[in-house]
């Protein structure tokens, strides 16, 4: 039987290199120290992110930045980079790979709507009028004015 | 924090004075931003935003405290990433310049449970105790944020960490170890049943040590234990009744405040197990 050919995308790599934490994935050395320690791995069957590293090494953009990509399920919880020996930041490689997702618009859409409101209003939650009678009620101090202008100016 | 979950802010202001220390609020800031969504969705604007933060915090040359584990974290690596890399500090610096601003890396920023072991010692904290928690067993939840990458965080050992144990035995009460005191609560991870599946692994873990609440330190975590055991139960049939209190507020109520002082009345699970465990003197 033929071995099956592996075919490395280097375009891929090279657009991750670009993104901010995306170059740190060449050093993966897929020791699977990450794995151990990943919780989304032990409570996901298909969640893992030494596979994940695997497939940036190859260049695998679709599985990695297409619609069904499983790298939303990472918990953002900094185990991997703990761990890593590699100062891979693994959990970085993940965000650029989301940053490159959010690019490509198939990131999910629960996604969007969780980060809008900061660039529109520069905080991560709506100020509502219950939001200003709970600190009221609490006897906290108006909240202070938020430099909207001045945010958007840099973003 | 101030819009989500104002209790914890309440707790911070009416605890921190019992302290020596004195807040001063600063003007011109936004949100950190969080190290979750909005990283996810453009890493250089995070960075730039936290960078203007920052900035507006070393102009006022006093030393940065936060009172959430998902702010400090944004803060903390926005300072790393920028040290490491003196391109990114140009490039960050140049879009800061718009508004003029720079941000030179000199202001200190640290969780403000950091800044009381560190700067005023646990000792501190023993000496604002009114009314010692003594009888009161804590399951420490420590979550992600504050701790990981230690490389960063510089606060404790991530795997043995000890900061949380050594406030709650400041403040009389016991630190009760569980299974899972270090697993991640889930919330990050965008996905329907993971996050209830961990969370649930550690309300489970913190029932079977026998702790009469759980204490933690970070705001997100705290939306997916109290908020969470409302929707474990709806969506998993598993009922819990652990109280989930915020660290300050367990402060404050060693310093003989009330729990409308620290705002404990706000919580869907209620406290009143620990309440009455106080006023019968443990």
């Amino acid at each position: 039987m033929a071995k099956e050919k592996i075919v490395v995308n280097f375009r891929f790599r090279d657009k991750l290199n670009e993104v901010p934490g995306g170059k740190h994935h060449n050093y993966c050395y897929q020791c699977s120290a990450c794995v151990a320690a990943c919780p989304a791995a032990r409570f996901s069957k298909e969640f893992n992110p030494r596979i994940i590293l695997l497939k940036a090494l190859l260049g695998m953009e679709e599985e990695l930045t297409g619609e069904d990509s499983l790298i939303w399920l990472c918990t953002n919880c900094y185990s991997c980079y703990e761990r890593c020996p590699q100062d891979v930041r693994p959990i970085e490689v993940i965000i650029a790979l989301k940053n490159m997702a959010v690019q490509k618009q198939t990131a999910p859409a629960n996604l969007v709507k969780l980060s809008e409101n900061i660039g529109n209003t520069g905080v991560s939650v709506m100020v509502t009028s219950s939001v200003d009678r709970k600190r009221k009620e609490l006897g906290l101090p108006d909240l202070k004015k938020i430099p909207i202008e001045e945010l958007k100016k840099i973003i | 924090m101030p819009l989500k979950y104002p209790q914890m802010e309440l707790a911070i202001r009416n605890t921190m004075p019992n302290l020596g220390v004195e807040l001063v609020d600063i003007d011109d800031f936004t949100c950190c931003p969080d190290p979750i969504y909005f990283k996810a969705r453009d890493k250089m604007k995070w960075l730039t935003i936290a960078a203007r933060n920052l900035a507006v915090a070393e102009e006022t040359g006093l030393d940065l405290i936060t009172m959430c584990s998902g702010c400090i974290s944004t803060l903390k690596e926005a300072q790393y990433l920028l040290a490491e890399d003196s391109a990114l500090m140009d490039e960050v610096n140049k879009r800061l310049k718009k508004i003029n601003r720079e941000y030179k890396g000199k202001v200190e920023v640290k969780h403000a449970v950091v800044m009381i072991r560190d700067d005023l010692g646990m000792d501190t904290v023993k000496k604002s105790v009114k009314r010692s928690l003594e009888g009161i067993n804590v399951g420490i939840h420590y979550g992600c944020h504050m701790l990981k990458p230690s490389q960063i965080m510089q606060v404790d050992d991530a795997d043995y960490p000890s900061i949380l144990d050594d406030f709650v035995a400041a403040i009389g009460a016991t630190p009760i170890e569980h299974f899972e005191k270090l697993l991640c609560c889930g919330k990050g991870c965008m996905d329907d049943e993971l996050p209830l599946e961990m969370t649930e692994a550690i309300l489970s873990s913190i029932e079977e040590s026998g702790a009469d609440c759980m204490g933690l330190i970070c705001p997100t975590c705290f939306s997916s234990f109290d908020l969470g055991q409302l929707m474990i139960s709806r969506k998993k049939g598993k009922s819990f009744t652990i109280p989930v209190i915020y660290i300050f507020q367990l402060l404050g109520l060693a310093q003989g405040l009330t729990a409308e002082e620290v705002g404990l009345h706000t919580h869907r699970v209620k406290v009143d197990n620990v309440l009455d465990k106080i006023k019968k003197g443990g």
